[in-house]
């Protein structure tokens, strides 16, 4: 208890006194406003803080979080998870892995770089370019791991290095391959029981098994704003002998061969296709294959084992081909589906740590490789999965995995032969980032199909916002070339 | 006879102190005030002052580094085309659901209004669209609307509107994707504004409709020339929620179309998600962001300034 004076009494307080019974001025309200801001201002931070925390005590085990997709083979996740655990009770570190799904990765990175608190690995799938700045430099991890397994394949190089600036902004373990995949007894009925080899026989295929089934079995190459309409734009646009930029990262899109490829969606969409294509997310492919909707699709491996636990009999069915050919004399190639890149942030607490778990899980390729159900496939060509996944008698061969018949992945074998890189025949970078993540292909592609511009106009409108994006990448020092 | 001065001394304790302190006024508004204020700072007040420092700025999601560019970042945007589809887009879209809102609200205010056995159960469903997140319901439009698993395409076909082999695109062709984005959106503000207009009607003396039907108004004379003037002051502030509801919205068009088929039904607000987050480049994410700003004051202070004007009798 305490003696207050005696004529301190309620209701005391003046008409025009304001917080503790004190005139309040102009000057005491900016003061008091600005205090009240910055009180607002530092929650969020003090929130997240509480939230993180010092992530090594002096005395306590060193601690791991990692922040990756929820694979699109769940059963990697069930492996992983424990399995990075073990590894980090074994190295007196504790390990936390958070899954999230692979659309919400850059907005999370996003915001962890700008709180500037958060994981210490985060798995990117595709690449993290625009990250650059914000992220741990991995050349010595790159090194280390192509003395013992060989120079990291071309393609990978080109994800995680930045040519421009010579840096290593994350580091490429490992890519999952986009084959094309069809249902055999259906293009067999149009006389190609081995399915396409070009984007000409897949069109007429696709075309006729349309018309032999009345529209109920329709082509599956998408026009949306998801990953793989991205890929398959690019894949054909290869193809037919264009490109986004060159190897020096000029701007090459308004090419005759990206017209070329532009007019061929536009009549892949119309006599093979419905507008269901237009509105796809990266799901929907996978599951108009499997539900039997979709005669041809390109993906990755993970449609097929879906089917395997769902419909073994549609399993059974799908087959997969090489990537498909454009214009003569130019080589067919495919976009990597996924590739699998992590990065550091440099707030980071435990980088070193981090680093000696990405030396670990190189050293176990054959693990990841197995566990992912041969979704994954390593960039450095002598880690322990060589042999088991490529040689003869291998997994490919003779899939561990039931496929009926077993060498049906065969077809994967020289899949390193034909996969590039986002961006190829130059370097992933922050401009080549932004016009995947912003669907400047895809809609270049809609445009047309949809009729809404010649293929000319559409690819020049591309054009624009491609060289836009370029000019404020390069303005930023990050991106080479000129035009 | 006077008594001997005594000295006295009053004793309180902690408790009353307080009541004390909370009885004044003074004390008391800026105590419940302050949540509010400290809410409006931390998360809208103080994200506008950055998204402003941020537009006139080079500043990307993958760099500490920080520079001011002036008006670049908006000559940019100007000369995007998708964004000026996107500036289109969300004009329309916002303009077209508050007219499906505001003629679907006032036929459900004076349903609610009414009175009829289970009316509290009507009402109860009617405000569960405005009672559930925006991304949750988006994600259940966006199942119905699906091109294999729809519903709709399920009922149609066994109807046999359409053929069972080949679904509908909801989300695939334009109209049908402009429809179902404003659809949603009308669907998701609709309750709120049916409440507004039935605390309005209510508001409403009967006398003075009773009157005019004694002489001999019928009901769309009593609703233009009564109901409708009197209603136009609240109408004004429904009006005003679901304009600010739609035109700020991304979640439903992100989650719908993805600003799908091409860029059909990109709004500024997933342009600018696009753009600033996904994309890396904040400063320009920003700069789009920037124009509902003075989109959404002028309409604010128009509605105010109109809603103010309006007697109510």
């Amino acid at each position: 208890m305490k003696k207050l004076p005696a004529d301190n009494t309620p209701g005391s307080a003046k008409v025009g006194e304001g917080l503790l019974g004190r005139k309040v001025t102009r000057r005491d309200f900016v003061k008091t406003g600005s205090l009240l801001a910055l009180g607002a201002s530092s929650f969020p931070t003090i929130l997240t803080a509480c939230a993180t925390g010092s992530s090594t005590t002096k005395s306590g085990p060193k601690t791991l979080k990692i922040l990756q997709w929820s694979h699109f083979v769940p059963d990697y996740d069930k492996w992983f998870d424990p399995w990075v655990k073990q590894w980090g009770q074994d190295n007196n570190t504790t390990v936390s892995v958070d899954h999230i799904t692979y659309s919400d990765i850059p907005t999370r990175t996003a915001s962890e770089m700008n709180a500037k608190s958060g994981h210490d690995l985060i798995l990117w799938i595709v690449p993290p370019s625009q990250y650059e700045q914000s992220t741990v430099d991995m050349s010595d991890v790159v090194k280390k791991v192509e003395q013992k397994y060989g120079p990291q394949l071309n393609f990978a190089k080109l994800t995680n290095f930045n040519p421009h600036t010579n840096r290593y902004f994350g580091f490429t373990y490992s890519f999952a391959p986009d084959p094309g995949d069809y249902r055999k007894s259906l293009f067999q009925q149009v006389g190609m029981p081995d399915g396409p080899t070009t984007w000409d026989e897949m069109l007429t295929a696709v075309t006729q098994i349309k018309s032999k089934t009345k529209g109920a079995v329709r082509g599956g190459i998408g026009f949306s704003p998801e990953p793989d309409s991205n890929m398959a734009a690019r894949a054909l646009i290869w193809s037919f002998g264009g490109a986004e930029q060159d190897k020096d990262s000029n701007v090459t899109i308004n090419s005759d061969a990206v017209v070329g490829a532009v007019d061929y969606m536009a009549r892949l969409f119309k006599q093979a296709e419905t507008a269901e294509v237009f509105s796809w997310n990266a799901a929907s492919n996978n599951q108009g294959l499997v539900a039997g909707s979709l005669s041809f699709i390109l993906n990755s491996i993970s449609a097929y084992r879906t089917a395997q636990a769902s419909k073994p009999d549609v399993a059974n069915d799908i087959f997969f081909s090489k990537p498909l050919a454009g214009a003569s004399g130019v080589k067919a190639l495919a976009s990597e589906h996924v590739i699998q890149t992590y990065i550091i942030p440099k707030f980071s607490k435990n980088q070193d740590i981090a680093k000696e778990f990405l030396l670990y899980l190189v050293d176990h390729a054959s693990d990841y490789v197995y566990q992912s159900k041969l979704y994954e496939f390593p960039v450095n060509p002598k880690t322990n999965a060589q042999d088991k996944l490529y040689g003869p008698g291998g997994w490919l061969d003779s899939d561990p995995y039931k496929s009926n018949p077993s060498s049906k992945l065969q077809v994967l074998k020289d899949a390193t032969d034909w996969s590039v890189n986002v961006g190829y025949p130059g370097p992933a970078s922050p401009a080549i980032g932004e016009i995947f993540d912003k669907n400047i292909l895809p809609s270049m592609m809609a445009a047309a199909a949809r009729g809404q511009k010649t293929p000319k106009q559409a690819v020049a409108e591309a054009e624009q916002q491609i060289k836009a994006i370029f000019t404020s990448w390069r303005q930023k020092g990050l991106v080479g070339g000129s035009s | 006879m006077s008594e001997p001065a005594v000295h006295r001394t009053v004793i309180i304790d902690e408790s009353f102190r307080v009541h004390h302190l909370l009885d004044r006024e003074s004390v008391l508004g800026p105590v419940m005030l302050s949540p509010l204020l400290i809410y409006l700072v931390a998360l809208i007040g103080l994200p506008l002052v950055f998204v402003f420092i941020y537009a006139f700025s080079d500043a990307t999601t993958g760099s500490d580094s920080f520079g001011f560019v002036g008006l670049q970042t908006f000559q940019t945007t100007l000369e995007d085309p998708v964004f000026r589809i996107a500036l289109r887009n969300t004009v329309v879209f916002t303009v077209l659901a508050q007219l499906v809102v505001i003629v679907l609200a006032t036929v459900l205010g004076f349903v609610l209004s009414a009175d009829f056995r289970g009316k509290w159960f009507v009402r109860f469903l009617i405000l569960l669209p405005w009672t559930t997140p925006v991304a949750l319901s988006a994600l259940a439009w966006l199942w119905m609307l699906d091109s294999l698993f729809s519903p709709f395409n399920w009922i149609l076909g066994n109807l046999h509107v359409v053929d069972q082999g080949t679904p509908v695109a909801w989300l695939g062709q334009d109209s049908l994707a402009v429809g179902s984005v404003v659809a949603l959106q009308a669907w998701r503000t609709l309750p709120l504004a049916a409440v507004i207009l039935m605390a309005g009607l209510t508001s409403i003396p009967p006398e003075l409709s009773e009157q005019a039907e004694v002489d001999g108004a019928g009901f769309w004379r009593r609703f233009f020339d009564i109901t409708m003037p009197l209603l136009a002051p609240i109408m004004m502030v429904a009006i005003l929620f679901g304009i600010v509801a739609t035109f700020t919205d991304m979640a439903a068009v992100y989650i719908l179309t993805r600003g799908g088929p091409g860029n059909a039904t990109q709004v500024l607000g997933s342009w600018s998600f696009y753009t600033g987050i996904q994309g890396g480049s904040l400063a320009q994410g920003a700069a789009i962001g920037i124009f509902m700003f003075p989109v959404l004051l002028g309409v604010c202070i128009l509605m105010l300034r109109r809603a103010s004007q309006t007697e109510v009798v």
